[in-house]
């Protein structure tokens, strides 16, 4: 299903097409999000999920279709691009022998952007990491207390994007509520975010319009204009069916 | 590819050295190898300095022995014999080469060429003559199993924490993390030479010359770089840091283990040599046949006796107006120094073609590389060790053929052969003690610099190229680290 391709969008994928070791990974994929959209990338195992978002960071090269942020070709603009996305990989442990704040400078440093105590303390409470742990390091932290971490450095970044691989996996019910919590007033703010998950609930819980991959082609869309007003039932369903056809393929 | 900027290179440099700051094993390694080098260095430099001083004086105290003998029959002295000492170079130190099997003293007599003694590895006792801890086993085979330790998972962790496409989905280029982390096992690995060089600035204090020291150093340098750059590689393409590990421990094995081992049997194998014994019966029936230099009626003297007598014009030994028994020892030294030249010469030749193909190996192996080329420039290799056998064998055969010369010209045969008829007689049978001074002033020197690069080259050529191989394969490690 073609998204047609509007101005207003910041992520905008139009036919995109990836071969990995000679194998088609993503079938002319196309869609694209808003700014201060929460779009959520539904699909299974190999369903080219986390491959759709490493195309987007350029870690993979499309064999064809068209990919921008913000109005720049990703392949042409890959460093601006990169600059103006916060990716968050699944497992992001960050490093575990510094504090989150350690952990916050490093990274920062490396983005060559200055910040002051303050405001690196500010971002950590706006993701409500307790103080406590601000300076513990990291390998004592919950993976939720690192997906906070990792979150408040995408702040601090002031990324306008953010790439969330598989947010929810592996947290906790009440973590699972905060990070969407977070995520809500992310996009309240103005951030893009793409999501890309196999937690058909979470994503309705969430997201303003979910698309439904399988086999590297997107098979399905779903939209509402407030996150937790999309059909769950509906999306669950056509999940399944999805499903179900990838097993008995 | 985003640009390389000094800035985040620093970050990831100083990043990396808080990790292994805080990481126990690390901090470790880096304590109990710089402690081991430091004080293998501090030993080596005092037992090799005391040894330096002690050979000169063993040289001049030998020296000092020969040429104070009274007034002797002259091949008594040839009997008497005397030492010719190797001083050990001022970068043995560092490396003490050949020397430390080869021996470093000849005790020089008519006759015979005696094999070099003194060798610190037959002397010493129990597992000692394994091998001691010499600075350049730490250098060669224990630095790199150091950085090993340290430097295994500076890539492969930050893949398995995800922290790889975290840093580079931000913008930071992934030669900008390879470059930072190289560079901060590259300081580990100047720490490590830093002993090793101050090492040779203490060798330059005692007479090596400047470019040596720093072709030593900087060899040693191309060398550690190999291994933080084959970390950096393995750790960069495997998936996990245990794999990294895995891969690193088997390339040491393989290169500073057992790649030395196979470099010297194959050359064993493909030059064999003769073994000492089956030589020393090979030169032994040899010598049988030039006849006893003892003995002026062997017949095997009977044309240099008809010559001379033709020469002289007499019809007697007894009517020579030169000694023939002196004669008879000349001519017989000198055949059979001819002979064991011979045998001498061939059996370095051996020694150098199994060198040679051994030296090969360092295409192979970088440590088989480094080995000889620290051993040429320190001046402790085969070669340097074969002059020292050739030049005291000169020294050797000037010293005998000069008593001998003494012999003819100096003791009348008449004396010589009633030496045994009584006391007075016996006093007779001298020549003056004069003739002892031609001994003085024997000083081996080591190879010149010039001679010292030539031989080296081949070995800064390998692991030049090496380090060179290792950069085009990290280059392309890179682009495929995601």
């Amino acid at each position: 299903m073609a998204n047609k391709i509007q101005n207003s969008y910041v992520i905008e994928v139009d036919s995109l097409c990836v071969e990995i070791n000679q194998t088609s990974v993503l079938k002319s994929l196309s869609f694209s999000v808003a700014r201060g959209e929460i779009y959520a990338l539904l699909g299974g195992n190999g369903a080219g999920k986390s491959t759709t978002l490493k195309t987007i960071l350029g870690f993979h090269v499309p064999s064809s279709g068209k990919l921008k942020i913000d109005g720049q070709d990703v392949y042409s603009e890959l460093d601006t691009v990169r600059q103006k996305t916060a990716y968050l990989p699944e497992n992001a442990t960050l490093y575990p022998h510094l504090s989150a704040i350690e952990n916050i400078e490093y990274f920062l440093s490396l983005a060559e952007i200055a910040k002051s105590n303050e405001e690196i303390e500010g971002a950590l409470t706006r993701v409500a990491l307790q103080s406590a742990a601000w300076r513990r390091p990291l390998d004592s932290y919950s993976k939720g207390m690192r997906q906070k971490t990792a979150i408040a450095l995408a702040l601090l970044r002031s990324a306008p994007i953010f790439l969330l691989d598989e947010p929810t996996s592996g947290l906790d019910p009440v973590a699972i509520d905060e990070f969407n919590q977070l995520v809500s007033e992310l996009a309240g703010s103005g951030a893009s975010i793409l999501m890309v998950t196999h937690d058909v609930y979470g994503a309705c819980q969430v997201a303003n319009r979910i698309g439904l991959l399988r086999n590297g082609e997107l098979v399905g869309e779903f939209e509402a204009e407030q996150p937790e007003k999309i059909d769950t039932q509906a999306v669950h369903a056509a999940f399944a069916q999805v499903q179900t056809r990838v097993t008995a393929k | 590819m985003r640009g390389i900027s000094a800035f985040q290179v620093t970050c990831v440099f100083k990043d990396e050295w808080r990790y292994w700051l805080r990481s126990k094993l690390a901090i470790t390694v880096l304590a109990i190898g710089s402690l081991l080098t430091f004080a293998s260095v501090a030993m080596t430099a005092i037992y090799m300095h005391d040894l330096a001083h002690q050979r000169h004086a063993m040289q001049h105290a030998s020296e000092q022995a020969f040429v104070e003998q009274p007034d002797r029959h002259p091949h008594r002295m040839v009997h008497y014999g005397h030492y010719a000492f190797k001083t050990p170079p001022p970068l043995s130190l560092l490396d003490p080469g050949v020397d430390a099997y080869t021996g470093n003293a000849i005790f020089l007599e008519g006759h015979r060429q005696n094999s070099a003694t003194f060798a610190e590895q037959r002397q010493s006792t129990g597992l000692t003559k394994l091998g001691s801890l010499a600075p350049a086993f730490i250098g060669q085979v224990l630095a790199p199993l150091m950085l090993i330790l340290i430097g295994y998972s500076m890539m492969s962790r930050e893949r398995e924490s995800q922290t790889l496409a975290f840093l580079v989905a931000q913008g930071t280029s992934i030669f900008t993390l390879i470059l930072g982390k190289g560079l901060a096992l590259g300081s580990v690995a100047g720490l490590i030479l830093l002993p090793l060089a101050s090492a040779a600035l203490f060798a330059m204090s005692q007479g090596e010359s400047l470019v040596i020291a720093f072709s030593f150093v900087g060899a040693y340098g191309l060398y550690l770089g190999f291994w933080v750059l084959l970390g950096l590689l393995v750790s960069t393409l495997a998936s996990t840091s245990r794999a990294s590990f895995t891969l690193l421990v088997v390339a040491w094995i393989i290169l500073c283990v057992a790649m030395p081992r196979v470099a010297s049997t194959t050359a064993s194998a493909v030059a064999p040599s003769v073994g000492k014994l089956e030589t020393d019966f090979m030169v032994i029936n040899e010598l049988r046949k030039l006849g006893d230099g003892h003995n002026a009626n062997d017949p095997a003297f009977k044309k240099l006796k008809q010559s001379l007598l033709e020469k002289y014009k007499v019809d007697k030994v007894e009517a020579l107006p030169i000694n023939f028994r002196g004669v008879v020892a000349s001519q017989s030294e000198g055949q059979l120094t001819q002979v064991l030249n011979r045998f001498a010469h061939q059996q370095m030749t051996q020694e150098l073609q199994q060198v040679r193909i051994a030296r090969q190996f360092g295409w192979a192996s970088p440590k088989v590389a480094l080995h000889a080329l620290s051993m040429v420039l320190s001046g402790t290799s085969l070669e340097t060790h074969h002059r020292f056998l050739t030049e005291t064998e000169a020294l050797r055969f000037n010293f005998v053929q000069s008593l001998n010369q003494a012999h003819v010209e100096q003791l009348s045969y008449q004396d010589d052969i009633n030496r045994n008829k009584g006391d007075e007689a016996w006093q007779k049978a001298r020549v003056d003690a004069s003739n002892w001074q031609m001994i003085q002033g024997f000083e081996f020197t080591i190879d010149n610099v010039k001679t010292r690069l030539v031989r080296g080259q081949t070995g800064l050529v390998q692991l030049t190229l090496w380090v060179l191989v290792l950069l085009v394969l990290i280059r392309w490690a890179g682009r495929r680290a995601l």
